[in-house]
């Protein structure tokens, strides 16, 4: 099956690492062009690197999503760069945390309005042009307690929500919205890796809640993003696609 | 080393620091390649050279100074085969005896501390005053021969540093700030004595006291034994520096060691130091490899308004483990608020059984109520939690115990990681072959020829 992403330009908010950097791996394999963004410089810079190496136009620089105006300068900018966008995977995640309300600050910041700033930022050109795709990234943590109360949970939540009234609203103009909720993923420096050291009995529970004895790996996340941003899934729209590897109980009527 | 990432920790540069804890690197000493030979840790016969000939020599550890309050308040402790009585005089002076009466040899009180006006045995009642010497002996007519001509029970040497109280079991050992030797300069600057009691537990474990020893005298069995500290402290960037007698290694904390790879998000036991030290992680906008020097940088600036005086500790001892320990048995993990020490003490018969005395004290700020003395409790290994790290460390000590008896095994087979296990084992052949004993010998004679 060909996924049709060849020639398409994608930005990845937050691919130095983890699923983003697969997500961006797959997408330039498949011969997209691609502009991405993280944190950190030296993750960025390592990233780009990486990626020039399936021969399409690979472009980056690191943002901290937290300040509004240097992001939304960045997505201007790249979007220019770029030559438009036509697939938006805003990946970015402040993470869990209790016991401070900076915490409910910070995933607002990183975790909603990254996507928020993002879609903004795309949507005219994809609205001008008749299409676009973009999937969203909640988690398996929204529609299952996990971890305690949290910003973390109830604000990747809130994407859920949003991305279904983004492709009612988008759909006429051409554009997909789609959302992926990843159970858990296990890959080195990620908080997994670090829950296996530091908690080792919430890391085996968890495992034992995995039908297949094992955690998710960020390519196995990343090929389903991968597919609904693709042409492939044209008729993928407002979709939720958990990808846990059946982890959570809940069934999707 | 086997690492997935080279890590650059900045340490103080000891000369900004002149009067505080020498934090400069000791030259390390040639102590060779050698096994240390496996037998010490199981043979009765070393057992009996260790009892003779470095039990009986040095000074020991005893307790705590505010233990010890008014007059009457006593410390007992057993060491080995013997009980030692410290006691605190009228003058505020201490004196220590052997914990045993003159008449037909009952112990004259349990370990544990207490306050008395007088030492009366149970048995017949024979009594001691804070002193030693003999009170009252009922029936005295009954004796023909008298009294104990003495008098007194014999007296040992005793004496306090740092907040705690020691002892010797040998009255011709050299004066005890001479045993110490570097050790108050360089932990004076913490100031014990405004450190309260928050634990103190014994634990009777199933190996040997320097199988305990050793472990405490190496950060090689992280990876192996404690890997969740991996995401906590460096256990590849320690120096380590070997001193006369004792020993010291400073592990960088708040970090993330080089074995495992940096995590985006910060470490669960990272996290819980920053919000000790009042810093919220979820304010945090550094990396994790920069929350280090930032939490040093944040607890030097507000500890003063929380009623800590760090003004003589460097910057490194605000945040890292500087680990010491004190021959022959007395390991410390030290910080600017806490220390958690441990006591190896010997079974009074058995090698392959030690007690192991798990000691914890915290700061008690300026301004804050000194805290009730917490109670002694005393278990078997495996009885009872002694949290993750130290369960860990007590899960595994009894399987090297058995091990080593193995006549495949010959000695301790050491890296360079290990060189304070070697330094250890360098100063105790020093005492079990004479050497130290005799040095003690020519200091005293030395000093007498001065005086
Ligand atoms: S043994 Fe102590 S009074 Fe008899
Ligand atoms: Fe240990």
């Amino acid at each position: 099956m060909d996924l049709g992403l060849t020639g398409k330009k994608a930005i990845i908010v937050g691919a130095a690492r983890g699923i983003g950097m697969a997500v961006a791996e797959i997408l330039a394999r498949e011969g997209c062009d691609l502009a991405i963004t993280a944190r950190s410089e030296d993750g960025v810079k390592d990233a780009v690197a990486n990626l020039r190496k399936y021969g399409t136009k690979v472009i980056g620089s690191a943002v901290n999503v937290k300040k509004a105006d240097d992001y939304k300068t960045w997505l201007a900018e790249t979007i220019d760069e770029l030559g438009g966008c036509d697939i938006l995977i805003p990946i970015s995640s402040s993470g869990g945390g209790m016991g401070s309300e900076k915490y409910w600050h910070n995933a607002f910041e990183v975790d909603v309005m990254g996507p928020v700033r993002a879609v903004e930022a795309v949507l005219p050109g994809m609205t001008e042009r008749k299409t676009g795709s973009i999937v969203l990234i909640a988690t398996t943590s929204a529609g299952e307690a996990m971890g305690g109360p949290q910003a973390y949970n109830a604000m990747k939540a809130s994407l859920i929500t949003w991305g279904k009234q983004l492709a009612l609203a988008h759909g006429k103009d051409g554009i997909r919205v789609n959302v992926v909720s990843p159970g858990p993923v296990e890959f080195e420096g990620g908080n997994w890796d670090m829950i296996k050291g530091t908690m080792e009995k919430f890391y085996t529970n968890t495992l034992r809640q995995q039908p297949q004895g094992r955690l998710g790996t960020p390519e196995e996340i990343a090929r389903a993003i991968a597919f609904l941003a693709s042409p492939a899934a044209s008729w993928c729209n407002g979709s939720h696609l958990v990808v846990d590897g059946g982890y959570t109980n809940r069934t999707h009527f | 080393m086997d690492v997935k990432r080279k890590v650059d920790i900045i340490r103080v540069n000891p000369q900004d620091w002149p009067n505080g804890t020498p934090a400069g690197k000791a030259e390390d000493p040639d102590h060779g390649h050698d096994i240390i030979p496996a037998e010490r840790y199981f043979s009765p016969d070393y057992m009996a050279l260790e009892w003779e000939r470095v039990w009986t020599k040095v000074w020991l550890l005893a307790g705590r100074s505010d233990d010890l309050k008014v007059e009457g308040d006593y410390i007992c402790t057993d060491i080995g085969k013997e009980s030692v009585l410290i006691v605190r005089q009228s003058d505020g002076s201490l004196r220590a005896f052997p914990n045993v009466c003159l008449h037909r040899g009952n112990r004259l009180r349990p370990e544990g501390l207490g306050n008395t006006a007088e030492f009366r045995c149970m048995y017949h009642h024979w009594a001691y005053g804070l002193d030693g010497a003999i009170t009252r002996i009922p029936d005295l007519g009954s004796f023909p021969q008298g009294g104990p001509p003495e008098g007194r029970l014999p007296s040992l040497p005793t004496g306090e540093w740092g907040g705690f109280v020691w002892f010797s079991l040998n009255p011709d050992v050299e004066p005890l700030a001479d045993y110490l030797g570097m050790i108050p300069a360089h932990l004076d600057p913490y100031h014990f004595e405004r450190m309260a009691w928050k634990r103190d537990i014994t634990v009777e474990w199933d190996c040997n006291w320097k199988a305990s020893m050793d472990a405490f005298h190496e950060n090689y069995h992280v990876q192996g034994i404690h890997p969740q500290l991996q995401w906590y402290l460096d256990d590849v960037n320690v120096q380590i520096d070997c001193y006369d007698k004792h020993s010291r290694y400073l592990v960088p904390f708040a970090t993330v060691s080089p074995r495992v790879a940096l995590p985006s998000s910060i470490p669960p036991a990272i996290d819980h130091m920053m919000r000790h030290a009042g810093m919220d992680p979820a304010e945090y906008e550094g990396r994790v490899s920069d929350i280090r020097l930032d939490l040093q940088r944040f607890i030097r600036a507000n500890a003063s308004a929380q009623g800590k005086d760090f003004s003589e500790l460097n910057d490194d001892q605000l945040t890292d483990d500087y680990h010491y320990s004190i021959f022959p048995n007395v390991s410390m993990n030290i910080h600017a608020e806490d220390i958690m020490m441990f006591r190896q003490r010997p079974h009074p018969t058995d090698p392959g059984k030690m007690l192991y005395d798990l000691w914890m004290f915290e700061l008690v700020p300026d301004g804050e109520e000194w805290p009730a003395r917490v109670r002694h409790q005393h278990f078997k290994h495996g009885d009872k939690s002694l949290g993750q790290v130290l369960d860990q460390d007590a899960f595994n000590l009894p399987t090297v115990q058995k091990g080593m008896q193995s006549s495949a095994f010959k000695g301790l087979w050491l890296s360079d990681q290990e060189l304070r296990i070697r330094h250890f084992h360098h100063v105790l052949d020093q005492y079990i072959g004479g050497a130290r004993a005799a040095q003690a010998d020519n200091k005293q004679l030395g000093d007498n020829e001065c005086n």
